[in-house]
């Protein structure tokens, strides 16, 4: 089922963060939000997670940050995942394992699942935790820019393994910040500021120089290579 | 893997369990009279040959207050466990909701205020604690859910202001009434000494009840520890959780200090003692802290009780003499383990 907004609004005190929002996400694809610091991106994403009940129940959200110490290893984290599978969550079932050993593949986790998350790195805290939103095998992952800590090879992975989930039938709203990267992988684009949408559609309908140019507020160039349309901020220009 | 893991922490739980009955025997042989362990056993199978003095020793003394000093160092590492999984803070322990201040204000209240009275071996001071700690726990808890859902920083800023308010009134009625400060002041340094069976009785019951509603609890506080809303995607809500988990926690505490005043440190160290044990989960890390606890405040309050007898030395200080230093080899030893690794 996809996720219709209608007319959404929400403050913190008197501070509007999302402001009359009305847009769709659609099921079985990768819809990703962009836009500057502080347009509501990641209110929207815990606005859903929240109203969770109403847009269906099943839903994963991971953190920009996990914050804090969490004193536990890397194992027990991604068994974490699969909490709500069972009532008193007692002991892993056959599937549970079979799910969280297949995960862990997937993300090449297997050397450190017996370390402590909390001496882990940036980037791979932010590897173990993704993973433990896909154990939890939801309908719709949120994930909260998920690529900000990761490196080239580990973002292009990370895509490689949302892409392969979303073509079995499982959706993601994912808060990013590369624009050419939103470009070469979403299906749909939200393009936001200051709470308002400017833009939505595919990529290719919803950035334009012209919409980015009207969220950044800076000037953009594009350029086409093999078949894929790049953006650079024009520096100085 | 998993499997030979949670076999490990398994047979940690079982040997930690022996450990404790056998501190717990041999902390019964000892004090003013010297009991040999066949005259405890053939005690406690009823057995007919053990003279009635000894029984009574046994029985009515030594065996209500080594159970106790067993249940609250239990209940305070639990606690101590629960707090810092909650505020994901490696400092928090039960003192950070003002639940001990409560207790103390309460008790303190009662002793001067000259009400004595005792029933089925519950005093006046028993009940002031008891009610200290609820009331103290109705204001933090109500204060922190102001915003309208319940919130762990304003819990946490609470109680160190609620605890600090009446830390200072206590010290006002201590100078105010110096007939009684040597009582409050020891009250207030924490005890075993008072434990009778009846008392003993209650509070086995207090944690039968409420320990097994922590431990069942306990791997929402793992899934917490993912953040507020990763947790609401696995159908956990924080604000619920944690008022459970912290409402429990202080009725616990209520009892724990009612019984034996303020024992300061274990709460803070057991955890962290456990988690160098490599117990991490929540649920297994509560029962081996309960366990640990058990075993290191048998063994505390046996130092207490025998070192100056007839005497007895403060229970909180022997916690904090043995634990401190033996905190600190611990941490000492991380932060090498660390470097090397490095």
């Amino acid at each position: 089922m996809n996720i219709e907004l209608k007319n959404v609004t929400h403050k913190y005190g008197s501070y509007v963060a999302i402001n009359d929002l009305t847009t769709t996400f659609n099921e079985a694809s990768i819809s990703m939000i962009l836009g500057p610091n502080g347009c509501g991106k990641t209110t929207l994403l815990k606005y859903l997670i929240n109203h969770c009940e109403e847009y269906g129940n099943s839903m994963a959200y991971v953190p920009q940050e996990t914050t804090g110490s969490l004193n536990t290893t890397v194992r027990d984290v991604l068994s974490l995942g699969r909490y709500n599978k069972s009532k008193f969550y007692i002991r892993e079932t056959a599937e549970d394992k079979r799910i969280i050993d297949e995960v862990i593949a997937e993300f090449g986790l297997e050397d450190f699942l017996s370390r402590n998350v909390d001496t882990l790195s940036a980037g791979e805290k932010q590897r173990v935790f993704i993973a433990r939103a896909i154990i939890q095998d939801a309908d719709w992952t949120l994930l909260d820019e998920p690529t900000a800590n990761l490196d080239v090879k580990y973002a292009d992975k990370l895509m490689r393994i949302i892409k392969d989930h979303r073509s079995r039938g499982k959706s993601f709203v994912i808060v990013i910040h590369d624009i050419n990267l939103a470009s070469l992988h979403a299906d749909n684009i939200l393009l936001m500021k200051s709470g308002v949408k400017i833009a939505s559609g595919a990529p290719s309908e919803a950035l334009t120089l012209t919409s980015l140019k009207s969220a950044y507020d800076i000037d953009f160039i594009s350029a086409d290579i093999e078949g894929h349309k790049v953006f650079i901020n024009s520096v100085g220009n | 893997m998993l499997k030979l893991r949670d076999a490990a922490t398994g047979i940690k739980i079982i040997i930690s369990l022996i450990v404790l009955v056998v501190v717990m025997l041999i902390s019964c042989c000892l004090g003013s009279v010297r009991i040999p362990i066949p005259d405890i056993i053939k005690t406690l199978t009823n057995s007919e040959e053990i003279s009635k003095a000894t029984r009574t020793i046994i029985l009515q003394v030594r065996f209500p207050r080594i159970i106790m000093s067993a249940l609250i160092g239990g209940s305070l590492a639990s606690i101590g466990a629960v707090m810092q999984g909650l505020f994901k803070n490696p400092m928090a322990d039960a003192s950070v909701l003002g639940i001990s201040s409560g207790s103390a204000l309460g008790a303190t209240i009662m002793m001067v205020s000259g009400v004595s009275f005792s029933v089925f071996g519950i005093t006046g001071n028993y009940l002031g604690a008891i009610v200290g700690a609820v009331v103290t726990w109705l204001i933090v808890y109500n204060i922190a859910r102001i915003s309208g859902d319940y919130d762990l920083n304003t819990t946490l800023l609470a109680g160190i202001a609620i605890s600090s308010i009446f830390t200072a009134i206590i010290t006002v009625i201590m100078t105010m009434n110096k007939d009684r400060l040597e009582q409050i002041y020891l009250w207030m340094l924490g005890t075993f000494s008072n434990s009778t069976p009846s008392k003993t009785l209650i509070m086995s019951i207090v944690v039968l009840i409420l320990m097994p509603i922590l431990i069942i609890i306990a791997p929402r506080i793992d899934v917490l520890k993912l953040g507020k809303e990763a947790a609401k995607g696995l159908g956990v809500s924080s604000s619920s959780s944690s008022a459970i988990l912290l409402t429990v926690s202080s009725i616990l505490l209520a009892f724990c200090v009612a019984n034996s005043g303020i024992i300061g440190f274990i709460g803070l160290i057991i955890p962290h003692c456990v988690s160098f044990m490599r117990v991490y989960k929540m649920r297994s890390k509560l029962i081996m802290s309960f366990l640990v606890g058990a075993i290191f405040t048998v063994i505390c309050d046996t130092i207490a009780k025998t070192v100056a007898a007839p005497g007895e030395i403060a229970i909180g200080a022997i916690t904090s003499l043995i634990g401190a230093p033996y905190f600190l080899y611990l941490m000492l030893t991380g932060l090498r383990r660390e470097r090397k690794m490095r």
